[in-house]
């Protein structure tokens, strides 16, 4: 028997002003794992998200977390979507004090944090100042100050640069060994190649769900298996700016 | 891929662990903690934001010159002319109130009158008799402010040749507009900066996308709303007790009422503005948006409250709508406790008025406000 599920949807459905976002999508993320959704603009993998985390509320289906179980869920959005006008160190103050933690404990933890995501030495500057990938791994440590067991991330390396990529992996990595399963949304294919798990959603719809193992075969590419199941769709990014 | 494992991950167990949860605070500290992260961040945004700032204090500031100094509600120096004849009584007769400005020279027809009042060369045209006295009066009628203040300017000249009126006029003896408008000031800024700051902090945040982070923090829809309006209620309080004392220190108002009053009256006021704002924020979806929202609620509220014009001028279709502002209720309070000293023994209709439109408005606000995207 595997690892218990931590995120689960049934027939999750969901549509905005009569279009179809989610079409009776049906998953299971086990704990501990790394599942990448891949999926062209569009296909519904900011929707998913957002109805795992509870932000929408899906017109039929059910899903978990959902709201009930936001406490567990740490996201980081599309694009930075931190206080830009707050210097690094007050968006951590800021993040972690809304989640409640203790105050001795957000002062080692957030310098452990900034330490280890190389942003110690700009906690002083204001968010809005750093670059792009410098935003990412501060949303990414404002998202798991809490420790939460699942970690959403939509396209979190969509317009940064290959170092800053690669080094906001390394951040990834070390969260994933360390048990936390993580749901990453992603437009680039070899990203979600890093992933145990991995599911295809096409205009809504799960086209594609399953291990690269069971989904690729000898001499393939997750890329080609993706482009069959799409049978004549819009191809997808075929690898990243790394 | 090559670079998943990197030399920082080794390291990564003891930052991580997903298992191994942070120590939090306890239900209430928490709820007072996020409470005051939020009023703290909210104070270093706007000290920050330099341009709402300076709209949201200089505003006030500018509005308090033009009303004080620039806006008079008594028309003076009405251009005259006497028509035909000269007349040293009507001449001084018109001179004596200060109202008019005669011009020394007489307009020999009244055709010629009429042709001055249509290039608005003039306003008002005195056709005086061969006797001297005055036959009949041309008024410009375009300007219907001027012409009703003239009109009754020269209704009571009319009336001089009757048995000595004595008129005493209470509380405001000399009729200044200062004393008038004020007061009333106070109220219509209170509202701006409770409004438009509150509907703009709660939007921006939705702009900028960090609604959704709060959204996944614990964070309650009250701890939320009342860390968002905190700053701005103290913003706007701070602001109206400089209106205030500057009213005071420049304009001579009087302030015959009790200013701790004032303060508790101004309360209630401020929470229905606040609510207002938040109101606004529910519909707009970017600052625009809520800047013309908010000036679409604001200006009906400024010219139908009584601020500027009195209710009894309002048709009785639209009074109602009077009625549903809180400035109408906030305006007398101010007036009355400049002016004529009154307290909550005179004011408590009023101010009861105010309690219950902020506990409305302050539902409605929790009810429309979203802790979810869709």
């Amino acid at each position: 028997m595997g690892a218990p599920l931590e995120i689960e949807t049934r027939g999750l459905t969901k549509s905005f002003s009569g279009r179809l976002a989610l079409d009776d999508v049906t998953l299971g993320v086990a704990r501990g794992e790394l599942c990448g959704v891949v999926g062209a603009d569009g296909a519904g993998k900011t929707t998913l998200l957002r109805c795992v985390a509870g932000l929408y509320r899906p017109d039929r289906g059910e899903v978990v977390p959902g709201r009930r179980g936001r406490a567990r869920v740490g996201v980081s959005p599309q694009g930075f979507h931190l206080y830009a006008d707050l210097t690094v160190d007050e968006n951590l103050t800021f993040f972690g004090a809304v989640h409640g933690l203790d105050r001795a404990a957000l002062g080692e933890r957030g310098q452990e944090l900034l330490r280890f995501a190389s942003l110690e030495e700009h906690r002083g500057r204001l968010a809005g100042d750093l670059s792009g990938g410098m935003q990412q791994k501060l949303t990414l440590v404002c998202s798991v100050l809490h420790r939460p067991p699942i970690l959403l991330l939509d396209e979190p390396t969509t317009g940064v640069d290959p170092v800053s990529r690669r080094e906001f992996w390394h951040l990834l990595d070390a969260l994933h060994r360390d048990g936390t399963t993580i749901l990453l949304a992603s437009a680039y294919v070899d990203e979600v190649e890093r992933c145990d798990h991995v599911l295809f959603l096409h205009e809504g719809r799960l086209l594609v769900d399953g291990t690269l193992d069971e989904l690729v075969p000898e001499g393939a590419t997750l890329e080609v298996v993706l482009r069959q199941r799409m049978s004549g769709a819009e191809p997808i990014a075929s690898g990243g700016p790394a | 891929m090559s670079d998943r494992a990197g030399p920082e991950s080794t390291r990564g167990d003891e930052l991580w662990r997903a298992t191994n949860p942070v120590p939090r605070v306890g239900r209430v500290e928490g709820s007072a903690r996020r409470l005051g992260a939020i009023t703290r961040k909210e104070f270093i945004q706007l000290l920050r934001d330099r341009r709402t700032l300076a709209l949201m204090v200089g505003m006030p500031l500018v509005l308090l010159l033009i009303f004080g100094y620039g806006v008079r509600l008594s028309v003076s120096h009405i251009s005259a002319e006497l028509v035909q004849h000269d007349s040293p009584v009507a001449r001084a007769a018109l001179a004596s109130q200060g109202h008019f400005d005669v011009a020394s020279t007489v307009v020999p027809t009244v055709r010629a009158a009429r042709q001055n009042l249509l290039d608005g060369r003039t306003s008002v045209a005195v056709v005086v008799g061969v006797t001297g006295q005055p036959q009949r009066v041309l008024i410009d009628g375009s300007d219907a402010f001027v012409a009703q203040n003239a009109l009754e300017y020269l209704r009571s000249l009319s009336g001089s040749g009757a048995a000595p009126l004595t008129v005493d006029v209470l509380y405001n003896p000399t009729l200044r507009s200062a004393d008038f408008m004020v007061p009333a000031e106070v109220g219509m800024i209170m509202l701006w900066v409770g409004t438009v700051a509150t509907a703009i902090g709660v939007v921006r945040e939705r702009e900028q996308g960090t609604l959704e982070q709060l959204m996944m923090t614990p964070i309650r829809k009250w701890e939320l709303m009342v860390g968002k309006i905190l700053p701005y209620s103290v913003l706007t309080l701070l602001i109206a007790v400089v209106i205030t004392g500057l009213g005071l220190a420049l304009f001579d108002v009087p302030m015959r009422g009790s200013p701790v009053e004032l303060f508790a009256f101004a309360i209630p006021y401020l929470v229905a503005a606040l609510s207002i704002g938040l109101l606004v924020s529910t519909v707009a979806q970017n600052q625009r948006q809520a800047m013309q929202t908010a000036t679409f609620i604001l200006l009906p509220q400024v010219l139908l409250s009584g601020a500027l014009f009195p209710l009894s001028a309002i048709p009785w279709a639209i009074r109602w709508v009077s009625q549903l502002l809180p400035l109408t209720y906030f305006t007398p309070i101010t007036r009355e406790l400049f002016l004529k000293g009154l307290g909550l023994s005179q004011l408590w209709p009023q101010v009861g008025v105010l309690c219950a439109m902020a506990l409305v408005f302050t539902s409605l606000a929790a009810l429309l406000f979203k802790t979810r995207l869709d």
